[in-house]
């Protein structure tokens, strides 16, 4: 196997698993994280639903992002590359890292450091936005090169 | 407006079929329809010069400059 191109694919889709199953235990630990966030910082119990909430939304925006990567790394696997379809799946994930941002920059009003997953996610939602102009840049240019006789 | 490929005109005039001036240009049939349906987004001057070369014609006559709106070449 060559470890360039397909050992690295294999890496890859290996840490999106991963993260599917952190994420999977957040989600199913997201009663007792709350209650431990309550205990810990002395809040009222309404922080324990807010943060509740963020979970929640948070982890639907990572599910629809993991699984867009995930189809992302298999179509790369299958050699199409520069392809309208995985555009979409970029501009998708770059939505849902924008879309986590969101989120997390309102939960920052009752928890002060989700300001920096804020803008750690924004930042994110920035270079996929930026790698996926330049996709469509290269399919511009593929197209062309394809048609020239 | 366009730039359009008259192949199929020179290429009646010529009497030579798709297959052959394909051959003898050495370019794939699939790129030479490509060409022939004014499809192409470019041309090469390899292929340019191969095909005049060919058809023993000049580029002129396998190219037309269309606006829009224009009736094309009689």
């Amino acid at each position: 196997m060559n470890w360039t191109k397909d050992r690295s694919i294999v890496l890859s889709q290996a840490c999106v698993v991963l993260f599917a199953v952190l994420l999977l235990a957040l989600d199913a630990g997201s009663y007792w994280i709350a209650k431990w966030f309550v205990q810990w910082k002395f809040y009222h119990w309404q922080n324990g639903i807010l943060l509740i909430v963020t979970i929640c939304i948070g982890s639907i925006l990572a599910w629809l992002c993991l699984g867009q990567l995930w189809e992302l790394l298999n179509e790369i696997r299958k050699g199409g590359i520069f392809i309208r379809e995985n555009v979409r799946r970029m501009r998708i994930i770059s939505w849902c890292c924008a879309g986590a941002a969101g989120i997390c920059a309102l939960s920052a009003l009752y928890y002060l450091p989700f300001a920096f997953v804020a803008a750690a996610a924004g930042f994110m939602a920035l270079i996929v936005r930026i790698v996926k102009n330049a996709f469509e840049q290269a399919i511009a240019m593929k197209d062309e090169l394809d048609l020239t006789i | 407006m366009e730039i359009l490929v008259n192949l199929d005109v020179v290429m009646a005039k010529r009497k030579i079929s798709a297959g052959e001036l394909a051959e003898r240009v050495g370019i794939t049939p699939a790129n030479l329809s490509i060409l022939k349906n004014n499809k192409a987004k470019a041309i090469r001057f390899s292929t340019l010069m191969a095909l005049c070369d060919v058809l023993d014609c000049q580029p002129g006559d396998l190219l037309e400059f269309r606006r829009d709106g224009e009736e094309g070449r009689d």
